[in-house]
């Protein structure tokens, strides 16, 4: 036989007798994977990995290669509807694009006019690369209250990489990183922004030293030459514990530490608040692992660190990110080839330029939600969610009027979900942009019929930081739906923003090109344009911070009221904090492990996916079931101070016995009901928001540890299952 | 006897099932039949496939001899011939027969011999992250496997 190919395009089409190929961009996640789209008589035949993108290299996970199913799927909104019965009645009438921009548009303008800009709250998720065009909008409008993701999910690694060494630093394992220490992310089968699975594996499999902090024995731990299974919700601590070692057996760089740093005698002191010991009780962790970790990771050059989400969805969300980056720097290992590089993007107007920061007054930038609270979010036009529910529910500081959210589904994904359907329920007018009639949408006014990225072009990636824009290119039209972008163009003229936008959004692909000197039309037909990677940028420029140093004493946070340096705060309701807690909720709740075929709440109607994960899965150490009267695949009630769902469990020894592992954003589509299960299975019902329990300066709300009960539904009070 | 194999390097797999839909897609199935199934114990994942035996339990059991094994030694269903009787699906000690309801016929992993006719490898080796499955000579995959254990890996 032959020579074998991966991928040909050639002879796909050959083989199959498809029409032709098109290149483009995935964004089935937060997106990054080049594919290839087949056609066939106009529709989407099949879909694989670009082999000759750099990002994945022609590997493709479950979501990208179930993507069709989900453009073409049956029960997909395909035009504009509004509501004719109450809110969750599940009635929806068709209207035009016409009517519906309309309408929101009027809404907008009257109560901006009589409650001000800030009464109008714009939203999305976690990232679907409409951020930019969606704060472009309110920037505009004069609304300073953007609700997003970012006090708790990305937004903190990038306020507190640029308050610290000026950007976001990321793991190059193009140059292989020799030890990897994979802290709070399972990269293989999530989506920790601007990383992809593919890449760590090739790193891995050269023969990369592996580090895992994780509670959880995941495949990356199992394979892990150190894991550390930490106290959920004590990174911090063994971050303290991994410096304390660094510090004191003087295993940094010397030269980056006297050269480059700023505030090393105060930090020192404060590693020295870390002992090994007090680590070790605090994090569940011995001392010789901590030991251990730190030395491999500090002797390995170059090393990097593969950071994600769960460390921001706590407490210490900002202190973590700090203390891993001051792993990353005092190793020498910042913008090292092989170490965690500070990328530049190719010359572009940047995301932050697009979403017209500069152009919200002062004034309505003092109104911010929160601002005056969570000080460094504010600075980066981020809100804590809880501000928006309390100014619709207690109309304090002021009364938010509307809600326009753009692919969020908050009443499954945000904290304290009954307060959080409570608002949805007042609040004066909802609109929506999503696929599919949510549990969220069922509460709206108007629903929008969002485009996948089969639908759209647009530059993809225009917003992560490891130096790539690559474009997605428009495959198919599916009945009415437009993309978020366009209908924010679409809608800006109608609100009387117009001037500052485009003719169609095409000219605004134009515009952020144009300091390269190029069209959409011109960056169609290339693969990618990567920024220009320089190592070791500081020592000839410093880093971009008021000190010029590589902050471990953050000016910034001073100036702002905080501690200068990361401290270790015990998680809100945790066996220390809230030992009265523990006779009635004896276990800690861990929540949100990632499942492949899944995106937070997306793709639980997409049938290959749902096939690989049928019912929402809790996590049992069997020691603890066997206490609890629980067998694998029993559904299993989970219940915290806040409230109870169902789960079914899955008997699993990886982690400590008094951990239980639940997982999020469940919704069941199937259920026809305007209700859709919202509430059965979501451990947002579990979770509490409190300001109290929220980091500082970030505002993010510790949701990944909290305290449960756990035992089996009794059958005379089941809910009604899916089998 | 077969130059090529399909060799999964289990240490790799990290469950992410991105080979199951591509199998899926590759041949248009629905919900239900698996061709590859990626198992799931504690920390460890495995993709099952079938084996291509040289002695095929399945091609014993079946009937009306819709099952023979080709010369480059993959086992193929003739769908024509298939009684959709189901009793390869018990024989199979990996569970890698499956029934396509839709068709009434019993259904396999056929190595994605349409693929290999046309020089490319099979669908699930191609999305693969972790090149777990791997696809080449059976020569050098073997290299690959001993030189791994050799060297403390496997």
């Amino acid at each position: 036989m032959a020579e074998f190919v991966h991928s040909n395009a050639q002879r796909e089409i050959e083989a199959y007798g498809y029409d032709g190929v098109v290149k483009s961009h995935c964004r089935m996640c937060h997106g990054g994977c080049g594919v290839l789209v087949y056609t066939r008589a106009g529709k989407v035949a099949k879909i694989a990995g670009d082999p000759d993108c750099p990002i994945n290299h022609g590997t493709l996970c479950s979501k990208g290669l179930a993507s069709a199913q989900l453009a073409y799927h049956p029960d997909r909104l395909t035009y504009p509807v509004k509501r004719i019965g109450p809110k969750a009645s599940g009635q929806w009438q068709r209207i035009s694009w016409d009517e519906a921009l309309d309408t929101i548009a009027g809404r907008i303008n009257a109560y901006k006019e009589r409650f001000g800009a800030e009464s109008v709250v714009l939203g999305y998720g976690t990232g679907r690369e409409n951020e930019a065009a969606i704060y472009r909008f309110a920037n505009l409008l004069g609304s300073p209250n953007v609700l997003t993701a970012g006090h708790f999910c990305y937004g903190p690694r990038i306020a507190t990489s640029i308050i610290t060494c000026g950007t976001n630093p990321i793991v190059d394992y193009a140059a292989d990183p020799k030890c990897i220490m994979v802290w709070g992310n399972n990269l293989v089968i999530s989506n920790p922004d601007c990383y992809k699975g593919e890449p760590f594996s090739v790193s891995l499999n050269k023969g990369a030293k592996l580090i895992a902090v994780d509670p959880r024995l995941t495949r990356i731990a199992a394979r892990a030459d150190v894991w550390l299974p930490l106290r959920p919700g004590t990174d911090a601590a063994l971050a303290y514990g991994m410096l304390n070692v660094i510090v004191n057996e003087e295993l940094y760089d010397r030269d980056f530490v006297e050269n480059h740093v700023y505030g090393w005698k105060p930090f020192v002191e404060r590693v020295n608040e870390y002992p090994l010991d007090r680590v070790e009780a605090i994090t569940w962790v011995s001392r010789e692992k901590i030991r251990a970790a730190a030395r491999l990771f500090a002797a390995t050059k170059p090393a990097a660190i593969q950071w994600g989400v769960a460390i921001e969805q706590q407490i210490n969300c900002a202190d973590n990110d700090r203390l891993l980056m001051f792993l990353m720097g005092l190793t020498g290992n910042i913008d090292v080839p092989g170490g965690q590089m500070l990328f530049p993007p190719p010359r572009i107007r940047n995301v932050g330029y697009f979403g017209a920061h500069r152009m919200l007054s002062d004034a309505q930038r003092e109104k911010r939600l929160g601002g005056k609270r969570f000080r460094l979010a504010g600075n980066f036009a981020i809100i804590n969610p809880k501000c928006v529910w309390d100014a619709i529910l207690e109309e304090k500081p002021y009364p938010v009027k509307m809600l326009f959210f753009i692919s969020s589904n908050p009443v499954l994904t945000r904290a304290n979900a009954r307060e959080v359907y409570r608002a949805l329920q007042k609040v004066d007018f909802m609109a929506v942009s999503d696929f599919f009639i949510t549990p969220t949408a069922e509460l709206a006014d108007i629903v929008l019929p969002a485009a996948t990225w089969l639908e759209m072009d647009y530059i993809g990636d225009f917003w992560k930081r490891h130096g790539y824009i690559l474009p997605r290119r428009k495959i198919i039209q599916v009945g009415e739906c437009r993309s978020d972008h366009e209908m924010l163009n679409d809608l800006a003229h109608r609100v009387g923003q117009g001037a500052h936008w485009w003719d169609d959004f095409e000219k605004a692909l134009d515009w952020i090109l144009e300091p390269l000197g190029i069209t959409w039309q011109e960056f169609k037909k290339m693969d990618y344009i990567r920024g220009e990677v320089r190592p070791r940028k500081y020592k000839e420029k410093g880093f971009s911070t008021p000190t010029r140093k590589f902050e471990l004493w953050s000016t910034l946070l001073e100036t702002w009221g905080y501690d200068p340096l990361p401290q270790y705060r015990e998680p809100p309701e945790s066996p220390v904090s809230t030992p009265e807690l523990l006779a009635s909720f004896p276990y800690i709740l861990i929540t949100g492990a990632r499942s492949p075929g899944f995106f937070h709440t997306e793709n639980r109607q997409v049938p290959w996916l749902r096939e690989l994960h049928r019912d929402p899965m809790v996590q049992i150490h069997p020691e603890t079931a066997r206490k609890e009267g629980i067998q694998e695949g029993d559904w299993v009630v989970i219940e915290s101070p806040r409230g109870k769902v169902r789960q079914r469990a899955q008997l699993f020894e990886g982690m400590d016995p008094r951990i239980v592992a639940a997982q999020h954003a469940w919704w069941f589509p199937e259920k026809k009901d305007p209700g859709h299960g919202w509430d059965e299975s979501n451990i947002n019902i579990l979770t509490d928001n409190a300001y109290t329990n929220c980091d500082p300066a970030m505002g993010a709300t510790h949701i990944r540890s909290l305290l449960c009960r756990i035992y089996p539904e009794r059958q005379t009070h089941e809910a009604e299952g899916i089998g | 006897m077969a130059k090529y194999s399909l060799m999964v390097f289990k240490k790799d797999c990290m469950g992410c099932h991105a080979c199951e839909v591509a199998c899926k897609q590759e041949h248009g199935l629905g919900v239900g039949p698996r061709f590859v199934r990626v198992l799931e114990n504690g920390p460890d994942f495995f993709p099952i496939y079938c084996h291509h035996c040289a002695n095929a339990p399945c091609q014993r059991a079946c009937p009306v001899d819709a099952i023979s094994r080709n010369t480059d030694g993959i086992v193929l269903i003739d769908r024509e011939l298939c009684i959709g009787c189901k009793e390869c699906l018990p024989a199979c000690p990996f569970g890698a027969m499956q029934f396509d309801d839709d068709s009434d016929s019993a259904v396999k992993c056929d190595l994605c011999i349409d693929r290999l006719n046309a020089g490319l490898a099979p669908a699930c080796s191609s999305v693969c992250a972790t090149q777990c499955i791997a696809w080449g000579s059976t020569r050098t995959l073997s290299d690959r496997a001993v030189g791994e254990a050799v060297r403390g890996k496997l």
